[in-house]
Parts: structure tokens; C-alpha cells; sequence
């Protein structure tokens, strides 16, 4: 493309058109370069601007940490040491663009994986184009979807949305009982996306199990700017513990409003903007003992995590956690097929079990894949916000502490 | 003649250059989404141009034609080719009912409502799950490739296919322009109430370009959604990436000719891109603050869009060529 613009070009312009063509010629020099040591492309696409920049900017942050340990380390052994070489890229918040930018990195890049991308909807266009294209694909957005499609080269590191709904009920009422509180009347309010839909119907699922009413069952749309009349039905419905499912600003509003209003039923958060340092930043004392439900918890492996908040100052955040845990088992897959190609790799995570590593870092300590590429040993986890760190307090066999029941 | 030999080799050049990219690539996909918007913007030019209607809700029909398409293969297995006109039909209603009560509005006030009929929509299909799948989205199944059912293992057809589109609109637009139509949609746009004297019935006049970019719209909602594959309430009904985006693209190409929308979206979109690809691996978000200065600077540059470029360019070559 840069050649035909300075062929094209008149002699007036000439300096104008070389700028240009090296701007233009800039990325294809610097892959050529990076070629000589062989390195091995792996695709990193996360909103990195929008509404959801933070949490992919966290999901970054996890990726780059360990990719920067391995290189440290020697890089990939069986392929003499090469080096990984990531290529970030920015979905924003349209899946659309995140399926173009998939399409960049396979055949501009020639990545041997993509690990993305934070958001469901943007993970389930990407994979549209991976199927297709049969690049393996390493996630840890949450819908069901991602791996009920019976595609073949999708990775869901952790439980589904409806595991992740019905695990936020089920250890509630455990917990509750374990301090002798009895729970018959909960509330549910959830953002209208796909995560919060399919989170609320897991929910919902669960509580008719176990015979519970839902006093309150509310779909706000994201981005909502009052809640009092949330809260002001919340109040009315009596319900004895409330689950909002949210990410981060919906998050702050809607906890602050209840606690200002001197609602102080227990609050069970969804994970996403519950359990990240924000959320308690955001709301100080009132942070104090909200539960969330989380994929994985950075308590469970301090040995590792604490790394990455030497390195970026903050706790291991869930999403860069289960990122690095991603990027992890896909270096191992790497090893074992001793090839960077894509359906080496894809044949070597599918149903394999991927043990040490950042893997110990998963409920579960280690990760395998089923036929639908579903991670089917990760459990989810309740953590509380315990002065300013998240303590896992549920399951009993993993807890780092117990739970503080207030009703 | 001279016109008609340089509008053929445009199409000449346009015809061929898909050949060029790879049929898998990347480029082809920015190519075939560049024609696509070039289309929606000269639909939207229509209502936009002609009329001097400004709306920021053409996403509501876009939509309505890529869910319309998508659920009656999903449910029905109905070929999209079908499901395009059925969609078609769907938008052409909605623009009526829209249009009805808005097409009194003027400037500010209708680019409200339209933006507010743009909005409900995306409510409507986030809300009603058993037909839309709700917030999750719908992917286009993947269906053995032919012809018939509109399904293709590359991107080539779905370039192609784009471009017939630009140009079938383009032809649309261009004919209403010189049609004794134009003449009255020009009319109303000097003066509503001189045209009205001398007898024009402005609502109705009004209302057949709504209709007809509602139905265009709609049907190119159709190739959207079997280019992209998957898409959410968000992705279609956006207004920031479709409706304004649309709007955007023409005014920058220059609004009310046929070939301001078609360059608006071949600088939009493929810098946009570029953009993307050179910094987003940097800073967050740096991407997007590059593309917004970069639009900035262009409105500074050219207020009245790219078409005065084109314009003087044109004007330089028979000046050369007479000499």
C-alpha cells in the first residue's frame, strides 16, 4: 500500500509522501525485525477505550506480566527459546470492530492465538472470525454462549454467567446459615447486557430451586445516572439480601444510594465492578463487607499474584488473573505441541489438563478443557471486601476467612 | 460522454480492486465495510441532502433490517436475500410511522426525535428476548456456502455484493435528485412556506424520501448483518456508530451530492482503521483521541466537506486539459 501512494506521488509532495509511506511502512519494518528471532505472535484484543477501558486495560496488565516472565525466563523452550511477542490491539466497545481487529491480527500479525476480550458480545464476534479462520481462542468473558455454539476453537477459562448466578445464590443462603440467618425473600437488579442477563437468569434459577421468593427482580440499563428508585423499591420489597449485577459506575451509585438510605442488608455483587480496588476507592467504609461472587480471587495464590501488585500497585484484579492463567496455559499448550501453529495448539488444549504455573491460581489449582473448550474445573469463589482487600470466604474448602453475615 | 467514460472507469477501478486484496484478509473486510457505510451514508443523504432532514436515527431501520433478515433464517430458514426485502418492507413501515408525527419538526427538533426513535428501538430488541435474543445478540448461522442462501466462506462475494449496493443507491439518490421530485425537495429546502404556495405538498414529498431511505437503510442492515456475523442491540442500534456515523460520513464527504458520502467513507473508515492499528497498542484510548483531532482538523479544513476538494481537483484537470 505505501508503495503504490509514493509511485503515485507528484515531486511537490515528495517529503509529505516518504512521511507517509515509513508512518505506513512503520509496522511491517518492525515485524521484520522482530522475525529474525522467531518469536511466537499471540493476539491480545481488549476495549481499551469506552466504557469497559479499565477492566481491559487490568486484563492487559496480567497478560503482559507473565509474558514478560516467561521471556525473562527463556522464552518458549521447545521452540529454542522464542520469545512471545504480543500484539495488543483496541476493541472498543462494538463488536464489529473487535471481529476487524481479529481479522487484522490473524493476517497481518499471523497470531498463533488470540486471548480476549473481556466483554462477552466483543468475545463472541471475535470468535466468529476465529472459528472461521481456526485460530484458538482463550477467554474468560463469562455468557454461555461463548462455548454452548459448539465451536471448536473457543477456550472458557472460567464457569459460565448462569454457573456464576447460580454459585452467587447457593453460597449466599450457605453462608447465611452457616451464621444462623435464614434467608426466604431476596432482591435481584441487573444491568440489561448480556453479562447481567445471563448472570440474573442463573439467579433466578437458583432461587426458584431452592424456594426462594424474589421480592424484586429489575433490569436498569447500564450507564444509569439515579437509582433512588431502585432503592426506593428495594426498601418497599422487604427482601432480605439484594444481588446487583453491575460493572463499576452502576456499582458505586447503586451501593451507595442503599447504604445512604441506611438499607444495610447484606449486598452480593456480581463480580465485574465489585471486585475491583475502584469499587472500594469509590465508596470507602461503605465498601466494607459487600460480598461478590468471582470466578477466582487473588488470595487464593499470593505467592503469585503479589507479583503483579509489586509491578502495578494495585491486587490482581479477577480479569488479570484469569488472563494470565489464559496466557499460561496456552504457552504450555505451545510446549507440548512443539509448534506455534494454530491447529497444533488448538489440538493440544483441547481436552488436555494443564497443571502448575498460573494455573494454581484457579479454584480447582489446575485447568481443563472439555470438548466445548469449557474449563470444567474452575468453581466459582464469594469474596467480602475486608479492609480494602477482598477476602475469599466461600467455598469452605478454599476460604482465607470467614464470612461477616449482618442481616 | 466525457462524464460517462470517467464514471465507468471509477466503477472499473472499484470493480477490480477487491481482486488485488487478499480474499481472506484483513483489507478486503475494511473494504467491504467502507462500501457498506459509503451506501448507508448515501441513503441517509437522501433524507439528509435532499430533504435537508438531518437524522440521527437511521439506526432504528438499519436495525430492523439486520434482526428482520437474521430471525427468519434463524427461525425459519428463510435465505436472506428474502429476509433483505422482508426487512426492507419492516423499515419502509417505520419510517412512515416515524416520520409522520416528526416530519413537521425542523433542524435541531427533528434530529431529536429521530435520535430518540433510534434509542427505543435498541430498548425494544434489549427487552424483547424471545424474538431478539435480548442483550446477548444473534449470530448469523453458518449455513454450507452458496449463492442462494447467502453464505460464503470469503469476503470476496460480500465486497462485491457491497459494491453493487453503493452504486444501486447511488443511482437511486442521483435519480431523485434530477427527478421532478428533486426539483421539489430542492424547493422546500429554500423555503417550506414559498413551496407550499406554489402548490408542492411539502408532508408528502417529505414523507416518500423518508420512506424510501427507511427501506434502503433496512435492506443494507441485511448485508451488515451477514458480514459481521454476530451482532447486539448495541451494534445496530448505536447511535454513535451508526446513526451519527452515517450522518457523519456524508456531511464530511459533502451533504446533497452523490459523491460526498463516497469519499466520506473512504476516508472515515480506512483511517479509522489505520489509526487503530498504529496506536492501539500504545496508550488506551489514544487511538480514538488521534482519530477524533484528525477529524477536527479535516471540518476545519474543508467546512463544506471533501466534495469542494474533489470539485477543485476537477476544475484544475479541464482547466489543463483545455489549455
Amino acid at each position: 500500500m505505501s508503495k503504490t501512494t509514493s509511485h503515485r506521488g507528484g515531486l511537490s509532495r515528495r517529503s509529505l509522501l516518504a512521511g507517509t509511506a515509513s508512518l505506513l511502512a512503520s509496522p511491517m519494518i518492525v515485524s521484520s525485525a522482530r522475525a529474525q528471532a522467531k518469536p511466537v505472535n499471540i493476539g491480545v484484543i481488549m476495549p481499551l477505550s469506552g466504557a469497559n477501558a479499565q477492566f481491559g486495560i487490568n486484563s492487559r496488565n496480567g497478560i503482559e506480566l507473565v509474558a514478560d516472565e516467561i521471556n525473562a525466563a527463556g522464552g518458549i523452550k521447545a521452540l529454542g527459546g522464542a520469545k512471545i511477542n504480543l500484539i495488543v490491539a483496541d476493541a472498543t466497545s462494538t463488536p464489529t470492530t473487535a471481529g476487524t481487529v481479529a481479522q487484522r491480527l490473524i493476517t497481518q500479525n499471523e497470531v498463533t492465538a488470540i486471548l480476549g476480550a473481556f466483554a462477552s458480545s466483543l468475545t463472541i464476534a471475535i470468535s466468529e472470525v476465529t472459528e472461521r479462520r481456526d485460530i484458538p481462542l482463550l477467554t474468560m468473558s463469562f455468557a454461555d454462549q461463548i462455548t454452548g455454539r459448539g465451536f471448536k476453537n473457543i477456550f472458557q477459562i472460567v464457569a459460565k454467567a448462569s454457573a456464576l448466578g447460580k454459585a452467587q445464590l447457593d453460597y449466599t443462603l450457605a453462608i447465611a446459615r452457616a451464621s444462623g440467618a435464614k434467608i426466604d425473600k431476596i432482591a435481584i437488579m441487573y444491568e440489561d447486557t448480556a453479562y447481567g442477563t445471563a448472570q440474573a437468569a442463573g439467579l433466578r434459577a437458583a432461587a426458584k430451586a431452592a424456594n426462594i421468593d424474589i421480592a424484586m427482580d429489575d433490569a436498569y440499563p447500564l450507564g444509569i445516572t439515579d437509582t433512588t428508585p431502585l432503592i426506593n423499591k428495594l426498601r418497599a420489597s422487604g427482601a432480605q439480601a439484594v444481588f446487583p449485577v453491575s460493572y463499576l459506575n452502576d456499582s458505586l451509585l447503586l451501593i451507595r444510594t442503599m447504604r445512604q438510605q441506611r438499607i444495610t442488608i447484606p449486598a452480593i455483587g456480581g463480580a465485574a465492578g465489585y471486585v475491583i480496588p475502584d469499587f472500594e476507592k469509590g465508596l470507602g467504609e461503605f465498601a466494607e463487607n459487600v460480598l461478590s461472587i468471582a470466578p477466582a480471587n487473588y488470595d487464593l495464590a499470593p505467592d503469585l499474584t503479589e507479583r503483579f501488585r509489586k509491578r502495578f500497585g494495585y491486587f490482581m484484579v479477577h480479569e488479570a488473573l484469569e488472563h494470565a492463567v489464559a496466557l499460561d496455559v496456552l504457552v504450555q499448550a505451545i510446549e507440548k505441541a512443539k509448534s506455534a501453529k494454530a491447529e497444533d495448539v488448538t489440538m493440544a488444549l483441547r481436552g488436555a489438563k494443564f497443571t502448575g504455573g498460573w494455573t494454581k491460581a484457579m479454584t480447582g489449582g489446575a485447568v481443563e478443557f472439555d470438548s466445548t473448550g469449557l474449563n470444567t474445573l474452575s468453581v466459582p469463589v464469594m469474596a467480602q471486601w475486608r479492609n480494602k482487600e477482598l477476602v475469599t470466604v466461600w467455598p469452605k474448602d478454599v476460604a482465607k476467612g470467614t464470612a461477616v453475615w449482618k442481616s | 460522454m466525457k462524464r460517462w467514460i470517467a464514471i465507468l472507469a471509477v466503477i472499473a477501478i472499484a470493480a477490480v480492486l477487491p481482486l488485488l486484496l487478499s480474499p481472506t484478509g484483513y483489507w478486503i473486510r475494511v473494504l467491504t465495510f467502507t462500501l457498506l457505510f459509503a451506501a448507508m451514508a448515501q441513503v441517509w443523504n437522501i433524507i439528509g441532502g435532499l430533504a435537508n432532514q438531518t437524522s440521527l436515527g437511521h439506526a432504528a431501520f438499519f436495525g430492523i433490517g439486520a434482526y428482520t433478515s437474521t430471525i427468519l433464517v434463524l427461525k425459519f430458514g428463510i435465505s436472506p436475500w428474502i429476509g433483505m426485502f422482508a426487512g426492507g418492507f419492516l423499515g419502509g413501515i417505520a419510517a412512515l410511522i416515524i416520520a409522520v408525527p416528526t416530519m413537521r419538526l425542523q433542524g435541531h427538533y427533528f434530529a431529536l426525535a429521530t435520535l430518540a426513535f433510534g434509542e427505543v428501538m435498541r430498548v425494544i430488541a434489549n427487552v424483547w428476548t424471545s424474538l431478539t435474543g435480548g442483550p446477548v445478540g444473534l449470530s448469523v448461522p453458518f449455513v454450507p456456502p452458496s449463492i442462494a442462501a447467502y453464505s460464503f466462506k470469503q469476503l470476496l462475494p460480500h465486497a462485491y455484493i457491497a459494491l453493487i449496493a453503493l452504486i444501486i443507491v447511488t443511482v437511486i439518490f442521483e435519480a431523485i435528485r434530477r427527478s421532478a421530485m428533486g426539483y421539489r425537495l430542492r424547493a422546500i429546502k429554500e423555503n417550506p412556506a414559498a413551496a407550499e404556495v406554489i402548490g408542492i405538498d411539502t408532508t408528502k414529498v417529505k414523507l416518500q424520501t423518508a420512506v424510501i431511505s427507511g427501506v434502503l437503510m433496512a435492506m443494507l442492515g441485511t448485508l451488515y448483518a451477514q458480514v459481521a456475523v454476530f451482532f447486539d442491540p448495541d451494534t445496530v442500534f448505536s447511535a454513535a456508530s451508526i446513526s451519527i456515523r452515517v450522518a457523519l460520513i456524508a456531511i464530511l464527504g459533502g451533504v446533497g451530492t452523490a459523491i460526498g458520502p463516497i469519499l466520506g467513507a473512504l476516508f472515515i473508515i480506512p483511517v479509522e482503521e489505520l489509526m487503530n492499528d498504529l496506536f492501539s497498542s500504545g496508550a488506551a484510548g489514544l487511538s480514538q483521541l488521534i482519530f477524533g483531532v484528525i477529524l477536527i482538523a479535516v471540518i476545519l479544513w474543508r467546512p463544506r466537506g471533501f466534495i469542494t476538494v474533489f470539485d477543485s481537483l476537477m476544475a484544475r484537470f479541464s482547466n489543463k486539459a483545455r489549455s
